[in-house]
């Protein structure tokens, strides 16, 4: 397995140059975005409004952080830990359009990601799933907290990040998914244990 | 039972299950490491036992998702915990200010998050008579939504059971793979048999949030079925976190009740690895001890 260390903005060769099962960390602004988060952009976008981050070579995260609000209203990260990146399947190319280079979180996702990775130019990184303390080691700063008003889950969090991961490259923009193959793999063994009957 | 007994417990019981996941939980996973033979899966499970580390050493949550928590009480006829709601309810308002759960409840409709963890229905507990009982028994489990993304329920009939439950084992399978890497696995499963939907929906949530993840089913039949489902999903190579590996199921735990003649309802109940759940067992004299 080979090791990188990447720096946002991400370039476009350097995304298309990964495999699936190369393991990535990350450095630079990442931004949170569930599904609330996805809807509010869209809903801008497609408004014709820009879009109030700079996601262009940007890292879109599947997450909602337990954070501090201190006395000074200031903002400190407690944990951080990857949500379940299928229900923003409904988003995959429009995260493309935006210039997205990598979308991170956990369990995979489905073939309009899948396509969207090889069209546009980003990767699927999956983060290891519940591990929020281990993976906020990875989080100097909280930047910005945008949107508030949708819960602290689904707000965006601008993050800063230094050696964020240990990240696996779940899929890549070659049209490869780590998720599809095992999926399909272990379709067919159910079928040799249990046979549809009839 | 006196108020003040059971405020002590059940601040207790929520401590024990923010703070750390259940030991049965950390045992099943540091044997899976021991035995896991692909790096990513090795590397994940690593990352998972020192992520618990971390959080105890930090004082921190262990899962920035307190998912949802729901409550179980077992009771005797002179041990009902009147008064369990409330306490509960404050309980679960205080550890969301002090960080151990972030502030996750909102209308299923609108999305409106309170703020505090509060809302139409919570807490959720389960009240279960036990006939004799001279103490009360509490469980929580605050089990996460991605988990939940990954259930399934399916009302069978005589036929599409199956010969030797070939039809039920099938289901619980494929509905393993549907599932794959979204219930933050490797996960265990209750599976609830038998009542009509709301009953099976009940006994597979409660199955895993109650039972020890390494025990054995009292029933010699449920006992091997939870064990072959278990080894069968594993076969599978789906892997901790679902990107392939040899351990998806830490365990398999089946609870039933007697159906109709016309149905057999199965609920497939995910519980993600972070295991917060915890149990405690509260005497009216004020003694405890600790269940899981």
């Amino acid at each position: 397995m080979d090791h990188k260390i990447l720096q946002i903005p991400l370039k476009e060769e350097e995304i298309r140059a990964l495999d699936v099962g190369d393991v990535v960390y990350l450095s630079g602004t990442i931004y949170t975005a569930r599904d609330m988060a996805h809807l509010r952009l869209r809903e801008l976008a497609e408004g014709g409004s820009p879009v109030p981050f700079a996601l262009e070579g940007g890292a879109i995260f599947h997450a909602g952080p337990v954070a501090l609000r201190g006395e000074d209203g200031s903002w400190r990260l407690s944990v951080i830990g990857p949500t379940t990146s299928i229900r923003m399947e409904p988003h995959a190319d429009f995260v493309g359009r935006l210039g997205v280079r990598a979308v991170i979180g956990k369990g995979g996702m489905g073939p309009d990601t899948l396509a969207a990775c090889q069209k546009y130019g980003y990767v699927y990184l999956q983060a290891a799933p519940g591990c929020a303390a281990l993976l906020a080691r990875g989080i100097r700063s909280i930047k910005s907290v945008t949107w508030l008003d949708m819960g602290m889950p689904e707000a965006v969090w601008e993050l800063e990040a230094e050696c964020f991961g240990p990240l696996v490259v779940g899929m890549d923009s070659k049209g490869n998914s780590l998720y599809a193959n095992i999926r399909a793999k272990a379709l067919e063994r159910i079928d040799t244990l249990y046979p549809l009957a009839l | 039972m006196e108020q003040a007994i059971l405020q002590e417990g059940v601040r207790r019981l929520v401590q024990n299950a923010v703070s750390t996941i259940s030991d049965d939980a950390r045992l099943l996973l540091r044997q899976a490491l021991d035995r896991e033979t692909n790096l990513t899966a090795q590397s994940m499970l690593s990352s998972m036992l020192e992520n618990v580390d971390i959080a105890r050493a930090e004082g921190k949550a262990v899962c920035q998702s307190p998912g949802y928590p729901t409550t179980y009480a077992f009771f005797g006829e002179d041990t009902f915990p009147a008064g369990l709601e409330k306490l509960l309810g404050a309980e679960l308002v205080a550890a969301t200010k002090a960080g151990y759960l972030r502030p996750s409840i909102v209308h299923p409709l609108t999305r409106k998050n309170s703020g505090d963890n509060t809302g139409i229905g919570m807490p959720n507990i389960e009240y279960i008579p036990v006939p004799g009982q001279q103490f009360v028994d509490l469980y929580i489990s605050f089990k996460g939504c991605g988990a939940e993304l990954g259930n399934a329920i399916e009302i069978f009939t005589p036929a599409r059971l199956g010969k030797d439950l070939a039809g039920l084992r099938r289901f619980v399978l494929e509905t393993a793979v549907k599932a794959g890497g979204k219930p933050c696995p490797p996960f265990a499963i209750g599976i609830g048999i038998g009542g009509q939907m709301d009953v099976c929906a009940r006994l597979s949530r409660r199955a895993v949030s109650t039972r020890r993840w390494d025990d054995h089913n009292p029933d010699p039949q449920l006992d091997a079925l939870e064990q072959e489902l278990r080894d069968q999903i594993n076969s599978l190579k789906l892997g901790a976190a679902g990107t392939g590996g040899d351990t998806i199921a830490l365990g398999v735990k089946i609870a039933i009740a007697a159906t109709h003649t016309a149905i057999a309802p199965v609920a497939v109940n995910f519980h993600c690895w972070v295991a917060r759940r915890s149990g405690l067992r509260i005497y009216p004299d004020g003694r405890m001890e600790k269940l899981l």
